[in-house]
């Protein structure tokens, strides 16, 4: 059986083994499964940095119309994940520490690091560095919505803010709080 | 050095930009609200209008411009208020400024008081007085040689005038020994 790669219409190059049905439900064999599990996360990860999504949930697999389809769905073969699949596929991204789970005590949602948290805080700093925003005070909402795109349009801020605490460690960044909110200063480091 | 540089502390300027920014925030959120709504507007009135209701469009349409109005006075205060923030931004740059003048002229003046112009002046005055001297010195001694010199030059002088004559002597002699 001859399996073929597929574009989607936004660019991004499925492999070969998402046209092939067994790669949709959990295979018995061990080794397999490992094997499959690997191809998975490989998978959605790369997904999520080519479209820059942040968040996935057991509901993507469910309901379709998401930002997911793509991936968890091919209509050529007609086959979909089913949601117990996806969730053991997250919990094991989470054991990876490819992931962590939204909300903590929930399991229905990972938001994901397609980037880790340190990757992120190196991008951050020469943002800013690269913008000429050092030693200037930033809102969290400015970095992730500025009026021109940047590599941290819409990252979320839990994730904004554990790359900012990366970064104070190390003396680059120092967090202002006010009644109102909360506010970052960046430093040549 | 043992410790790292620690962040700068943050001062009473920084929460009041901090507060500005939060401000600017907001506007700009309520601003997206706002336009959500308008677009709204947009497409019921044109489902009215699809049905035949043409007042009601119309309703929709004032309720739509209404918000078009709010969405401009929110614009002017946004502009307010990025004024009022990159002026307080430009503050701050002004007076690092002012502050490295100061240090700078602080420092000028210290060095100023090391070097006073009674210690420059007797410094000048008593390398003047040595200079003199060495070119006193350099006098003599240039004078003694050149002495010397003139001596020598002068004995020269004579031995190449005494050849200069005892050759001309000899030619004349050959041309009166050769004439006859």
């Amino acid at each position: 059986m001859a399996l073929s790669t597929h574009t989607t219409p936004s660019g991004f190059l499925l492999p070969s083994i998402h046209s092939a049905p067994p790669f949709f439900t959990h295979q018995p064999n061990q080794s397999t499964h490992a094997h499959l599990t690997e191809q998975w996360m490989r998978l959605i990860l790369t997904y999520a940095r080519h479209k820059r999504l942040f968040i996935l949930r057991v509901e993507d697999a469910e309901v379709p119309g998401g930002d997911w389809d793509k991936i968890l769905r091919n209509e050529r073969i007609n086959r979909q994940i089913p949601p117990s699949y996806l969730s053991s596929l997250m919990a094991a991204l989470v054991v990876k520490n490819l992931a962590v789970y939204e909300l903590a005590k929930q399991t229905h949602a990972v938001l994901l690091h397609w980037h880790l948290p340190e990757e992120w805080a190196g991008v951050l700093h020469s943002w800013a560095t690269a913008t000429g925003q050092l030693n200037t005070i930033l809102t969290f909402y400015e970095i992730s919505d500025p009026p021109i795109p940047s590599p941290l349009s819409c990252i979320l801020i839990p994730l904004l803010r554990r790359a900012i605490t990366i970064l104070s460690r190390s003396n680059r960044a120092q967090i202002i709080g006010v009644a109102d909110g909360e506010g970052v200063r960046f430093f040549v480091g | 050095m043992g410790s790292s540089q620690s962040t700068p502390k943050v001062t009473a300027h920084d929460r009041a930009i901090l507060d500005l920014k939060l401000q600017r925030d907001k506007l700009k959120q309520y601003q997206k609200k706002i336009q959500v709504v308008l677009d709204r507007e947009h497409e019921i009135a044109k489902a009215h209008l699809a049905t035949g209701q043409k007042d009601r469009a119309v309703i929709a349409l004032r309720r739509r411009k209404y918000q078009q109005s709010l969405l401009l006075k929110t614009d002017s205060q946004m502009e307010n208020l990025e004024q009022l923030v990159s002026t307080i931004e430009f503050s701050l740059v002004e007076v690092s400024v002012l502050h490295g003048l100061k240090q700078g002229n602080e420092v000028l003046q210290e060095i100023h008081r090391e070097m006073s112009i009674e210690s420059v002046e007797k410094l000048m005055d008593e390398t003047q007085e040595a200079r003199e001297y060495q070119r006193e010195i350099g006098d003599l001694l240039a004078n003694r040689l050149t002495h010397d010199e003139e001596d020598a030059v002068q004995a020269e002088l004579l031995a190449l005038q005494g050849e200069a004559v005892s050759t001309s002597c000899r030619t004349l002699f050959y041309s009166f020994s050769h004439d006859i």
